[in-house]
């Protein structure tokens, strides 16, 4: 047994997929049976699928809530990517032992938990007369210490080289950043937009504290409210997760070659 | 500082976008408010956990009270109970009175701790309401220093649910199920084991339901009325946990690990008895296929003194709070409904299975209503008969806390620890977290 053959691989490979696509199975089936069929078990699809559609479109305004977490997420990918990778170019190319310092701290805000700046947090936004917007969802993670590390750390591998030919090119910094740096680092925004959307996609706390009226919901909030009778439809709820999970899914596919590229690092 | 500008350009770029966004919100909402104001409407927001029950109940009061009140405006808010929590939490933390409702729906087991955490926030309806129709044990959860703080609303009464043809099978009439104890309980589960192959009852070691049922029907609970731990010699918590170490240890009990599992249970037929509040009647019919194999009898009771075979299990209560703009609407719509109407009760069990603490309605023709699914017996008159008989206690203000500390030391009871030391493991964790 010194060599493993294709064959295991593929076996382990094989039985593992099986094992993280099953969630993904159980709920597509679950779209399709009643509620007391998904709580006995029951393992198939059957055919309440556009009764379950019709069910839930009566119950919530899915559009609405749709719309509201696609605004939130879209604007606030767009911004944290924007701001979060010029901290990390500034950290790491103009370097200083000052800004480390400073860079320490910032990583220290990491430790933070959100619960416990939770109700500061919404007493400035409820002073601001923020609350009930996405920008209250939006503004508190525009820059996250965990984007400006990411950055940081791809800014590592990239060639100054290239921004000494720029500058010897007369580019100004700005133009440096827009022209040489964002293009080279491709795959790094891919890969942190995918994190950045899916952390918005799929935020509760922040927005269930913040968004106070019905029109205002993201879709995670309206599949908590779904989940919370005394006597769930099972059904109803699965089809809305398949809902909200949908955009996270096609996001994903259609960034996964620059988003494994980008977590190997940008420039090899 | 070229670069120095083309930032601030882009900060002040990207904040005046955020702002725009912000504005343009803000914008709306106060035309929205012109828009009631002008209409003369009063609009008065609820907020509510289940739209399809308690939701529910508020529409049926809103038509009710429409109809002598034709200027009165309802919206309800459903949002997941621990959601409704955290975001009421969040709001009386920060002192921040923008975005609460005028009503709020609130577990019984957190009246004390929101009154006694947040003074002066929630409406005082002593002289409001005629308490006396209510059950007594119902009002007792709502009374903190002689005051009464909102309108009772939902009740929990429990009753063994069972499946006759299960039962019958092992060789029991439903006579043999009437005021037995647990012990009792316990013997005709292994018979049934033995006869029909299947379990008497589910456990799920990491839930206090049974506990809290069993504790109720004693007339004890997990705090003493002082808010201090009741587990050291207290002979109802000792007979409690003797009796659910014994369903554990008989192999009449399917384990289960969730809510989920718990109904499915059922509902696929694996268990022959549910022990459960009134409002589990929904989800047993769920099963439609096993229509007329089901019938309710009284809990068994704990061989204690001041034991009997009534008891409850969740509930909720409607409170108002002190600084809503619509105040004195909203008290005046609850205390003339869901305060003091037989007619809303009724509707109320006939269109969503809700059964409340109003007296009066107990007479009227809802409930003695026979449904087929449980083979003709008047269920909602004889949940009614014993809600009457379930002890009244003081749920106190760290009922979480206290089951929390009973679920950290529940596995080493089932698995065969000292009680005595169990318990006053338990006392001393209690005493802990709350100090």
């Amino acid at each position: 047994m010194k060599k493993i053959t294709p064959i295991m691989v593929h076996t382990f490979l094989i039985l593992a997929s099986i094992i993280s696509l099953f969630p993904f199975l159980w709920m597509l089936m679950g779209m399709t049976n009643t509620s007391s069929d998904i709580l006995k078990g029951k393992f198939g699809f059957g055919s309440m699928l556009m009764d379950n559609i019709h069910k839930l479109q009566g119950m919530t305004h899915l559009g609405a809530a749709f719309y509201n977490s696609t605004i939130i997420a879209v604007v606030g990918t767009i911004i944290t990517l924007f701001l979060s990778s010029m901290a990390g170019y500034g950290f790491e190319i103009y370097h200083s032992k000052a800004k480390s310092r400073l860079f320490g701290l910032l990583m220290l805000s990491m430790m933070m938990p959100f619960a416990a700046v939770m109700i500061p947090l919404f007493r400035m936004f409820s002073n601001m007369g923020l609350l009930n917007t996405p920008t209250a969802v939006v503004l508190p993670s525009i820059t996250t210490a965990f984007m400006i590390f990411f950055f940081l750390q791809n800014t590592k591998s990239f060639p100054r080289e290239l921004l000494q030919a720029g500058r010897v090119d007369g580019l100004n910094e700005w133009r440096l950043f827009t022209l040489i740096y964002v293009p080279t680092m491709k795959p790094t925004y891919a890969a942190a937009a995918i994190i950045t959307f899916m952390n918005y996609w799929n935020s509760f706390l922040w927005p269930l504290i913040a968004l106070q009226t019905q029109d205002k919901k993201t879709l995670p909030l309206v599949v908590s409210s779904l989940a919370s009778s005394y006597n769930p439809d099972y059904g109803i709820i699965m089809v809305a997760i398949v809902v909200t999970t949908l955009p996270s899914v096609v996001i994903f596919f259609l960034l996964q070659k620059q988003f494994v590229q980008g977590m190997l690092g940008s420039v090899k | 500082m070229k670069k120095f500008l083309s930032v601030l350009l882009l900060v002040t770029l990207t904040a005046s976008m955020l702002a725009a966004c912000g504005s343009s919100n803000s914008d709306s909402k106060t035309a929205d408010s012109t828009d009631q104001g002008g209409a003369s409407k009063k609009k008065v927001i609820a907020w509510a956990w289940d739209p399809s029950f308690n939701g529910a109940a508020l529409k049926i009061a809103k038509e009710l009270y429409q109809k002598e009140h034709p200027d009165f405006d309802l919206e309800v808010v459903d949002m997941a109970k621990a959601d409704l929590e955290q975001k009421l939490n969040t709001n009386l933390a920060a002192g921040v009175k923008e975005g609460l409702p005028d009503i709020i729906l609130v577990n019984d087991p957190n009246i004390q701790k929101y009154v006694a955490s947040y003074p002066n926030t929630f409406a005082d309806f002593t002289d409001k309401v005629d308490f006396t129709k209510f059950s007594p044990y119902k009002v007792d959860a709502l009374r903190v220093d002689n005051k009464i703080y909102g309108v009772p609303f939902d009740i929990g009464v429990t009753g063994m649910f069972y499946r006759s043809d299960y039962l019958e099978q092992a060789g029991y009439s439903a006579k043999d199920l009437e005021n037995i104890t647990w012990d009792q309980y316990i013997a005709i589960g292994k018979k049934v084991k033995e006869k029909t192959g299947k379990y008497m009852a589910t456990i799920n070691p990491n839930d206090e339901a049974l506990t809290s049922i069993l504790l109720q029907s004693a007339g004890s609970w997990y705090i003493t009325p002082e808010n201090k731990g009741n587990f050291v010699n207290n002979p109802a918590m000792t007979e409690t946990l003797r009796v659910y170490k014994a369903i554990a240890d008989s192999g009449i009990a399917k384990p289960v690990t969730g809510w989920s599992e718990f109904v499915g249970s059922f509902n696929a037929g694996d268990v022959a008895t549910v022990v459960s509040g009134v409002w589990q009647v929904s989800s047993i019919m769920d099963a439609k296929d096993q229509s007329g194999k089901w019938k309710v009898a009284p809990i068994p009771k704990l061989n204690v003194q001041g034991g009997v075979n009534a008891s409850n299990e969740g509930g909720s209560s409607w409170f108002v709070l002190n600084n809503s703009a619509n105040k004195d609407t909203a008290i005046d719509f609850l205390a003339k409904t869901i305060g003091g109407s037989s007619e809303f009760y009724e509707r109320f069990l006939k269109e969503n299975g809700g059964v409340g603490s109003y007296i009066p309605a107990f007479s009227s023709a809802a409930y003695s209503e026979k449904p087929e699914f449980f083979g003709g017996q008047a269920i909602y008159r004889d949940f009614t008969d014993w809600s009457k008989k379930v002890p009244g206690i003081s749920l106190g203000m760290y009922t979480q806390e206290a089951k929390d500390a009973l679920k950290n030391e529940l596995p080493n009871i089932l698995q065969g620890a000292d009680l005595t030391q169990s318990l006053t493991n338990i006392q001393s964790l209690f005493e802990q977290q709350v100090k």
